[in-house]
């Protein structure tokens, strides 16, 4: 499986592809994938806003999915990923991090831990192929990891009338945040796992590739009475940045490490190992820039890779930014030096205008995925 | 794309901007039903001030939407006589009404009759397809 990192071949479809085109999506290239990016009477607003004050369900099958089964895959993955395996018992999933020996990330991806022997992996589309090449290449003899990116489909239900939406399907919630039931839906198994990349309470759905469709279409259906609407990636980015959530591509990378883009609370640095241990511990004592968020006080959007300036001086780089929906600003997550602290003022060159923005510690708008 | 309305009674540049020529030879300029839909929802406009005087082709201010941002073109050469200060608070305007109350700026060209060779809707409608 290694279509989805060529790009140059035709572009990958979700199992829910025909679904979109019949909505009328705008659809564009997301990681490989012909994804959908806004909906017809929707809009990167109007979605956006369905999800933080009622309830969205998006199509995110173009990540990826793998398997890592066998005699203490658990273990083995443990001494792979960054994160603390061991710090979630099964039935929990975790935030955690692919890097190289160097510290750069090679992705981020959930790991839901089903039992010792059977870890499940959500990866990104585009880098979903490298992380289970550079798993099955460490995999002892007996563990079987297996890109199973074409088995299943994710659907994520996002906002507060979420559980309503997924009890009128007779699917079960009210589980904690980050953990996951195997249910099942009209004889159908699917995952149900109180996660999101919205910051919202909200769940993801993990069907089966084939039985993909008939769940969105119920989905779509059951979201209608609640004011709720199908949502594109274009929502998915502006509720993501409000959150502070990292994407891979522009907020972690290779060549930024997760030191950089404080995401040190994904990294179990108490394990005897895992993938980079060394070089991220080197880089820990004393980082070269770190990930901020800024608030944009004037008029001006802030956009990739617009350059940041404080005192006259330049000082890092915008990784992502965007409009914020719901502050109505523009915020951005920019990489600076490390002595540019909270609540200073700095000016961000939006294609040749200084604007004023203030830097500040995401989320730009209250988390609520705890929320009871 | 079958939902987007082009009126007849305007001229269009390859920009995906409307032109109106008024009665007093001001013209007033916005921008399309196809370049709205395509930008998506706008969040914030920047005009070029009145009194500027502008040549046919000159960046002028921006469009900017939750994905992108563009340039505002001048269609024509001439003097900026007016702009739409109800976007400022209200750039949402451009997408629910482009060629109405989401106008962009009035201006009064230099060639009065510049307009005139601009594409008709027959021409800009051709250039979508």
């Amino acid at each position: 499986m290694t279509t989805a990192q060529s790009g140059t071949t035709s572009p990958l479809l979700s199992p829910l592809h025909d679904r979109h085109v019949a909505l009328g999506a705008k659809m564009a290239d997301f990681g490989g994938w012909d994804m959908p990016i806004e909906y017809p009477g929707g809009g990167v607003v109007a979605e956006h806003t369905a999800v933080r004050e009622r309830v969205g369900v998006f199509d995110v099958s173009h990540l990826g999915k793998a398997s890592v089964v066998g005699p203490g895959a658990a273990d083995f993955v443990n001494a792979c990923l960054t994160n603390d395996l061991r710090r979630i018992q099964p039935g929990s999933a975790q935030y955690t991090l692919c890097c190289d020996e160097s510290g750069g990330v090679v992705d981020d991806l959930i790991a839901y831990l089903k039992s010792d022997d059977d870890v499940f992996l959500i990866p990104n589309a585009a880098n979903t192929a490298e992380v289970v090449r550079r798993l099955a290449a460490a995999a002892p003899e007996g563990i079987t990891v297996s890109n199973l990116h074409h088995d299943y489909g994710v659907i994520a239900v996002q906002g507060t009338k979420s559980d309503e939406v997924l009890e009128s399907l007779g699917l079960p919630t009210g589980h904690d945040y980050m953990s996951f039931v195997e249910a099942d839906w009209q004889g159908r198994p699917v995952i149900v796992c109180r996660t999101g990349y919205t910051g919202e309470r909200g769940y993801e759905l993990v069907p089966r590739w084939d039985d993909a469709p008939a769940l969105w279409d119920a989905l779509v259906a059951a979201v209608e009475p609640f004011g709720g609407m199908p949502c594109g990636l274009g929502a998915r980015d502006t509720l993501r940045t409000e959150m502070g959530y990292p994407l891979h591509g522009q907020d972690l990378s290779l060549d930024i490490s997760p030191v950089q883009a404080r995401a040190g609370w994904a990294v179990g640095w108490k394990k005897d190992a895992f993938w980079g241990k060394a070089a991220l511990e080197a880089e820990r004592a004393n980082p070269t820039r770190l990930m901020r968020g800024l608030l944009v006080t004037g008029r001006g959007i802030p956009r990739a890779h617009c350059a940041v300036a404080h005192d006259g001086e330049t000082v890092g780089e915008v990784t992502s930014g965007t409009f914020s929906p719901t502050l109505k600003q523009g915020i951005a997550l920019a990489l600076l030096a490390p002595g540019v602290a909270d609540g200073e003022t700095v000016s961000v060159d939006v294609r040749g205008r200084g604007v004023e923005a203030t830097v500040v510690k995401p989320p730009f708008v209250q988390v609520q995925v705890r929320e009871a | 794309m079958s939902d987007l309305e082009y009126p007849s009674d305007l001229r269009y540049t390859s920009d995906h901007e409307w032109v109106r020529v008024g009665d007093d030879g001001v013209v007033r300029i916005g921008i399309t039903s196809f370049a709205q839909d395509a930008l998506g929802d706008v969040v914030y406009v920047s005009l070029p001030a009145v009194g500027d005087t502008v040549t046919a082709g000159d960046s002028c201010g921006e469009v900017e939407s939750t994905k992108s941002v563009s340039d505002v073109l001048a269609p024509l050469e001439g003097e900026v006589t007016a702009t739409n200060a109800a976007l400022d608070g209200a750039p949402e305007l451009i997408n629910s009404d482009p060629y109405g109350e989401g106008w962009m700026f009035e201006m009064r060209p230099s060639d009065a009759a510049a307009a005139e060779a601009l594409m008709d809707v027959e021409g800009y409608k051709a250039s979508l397809s």
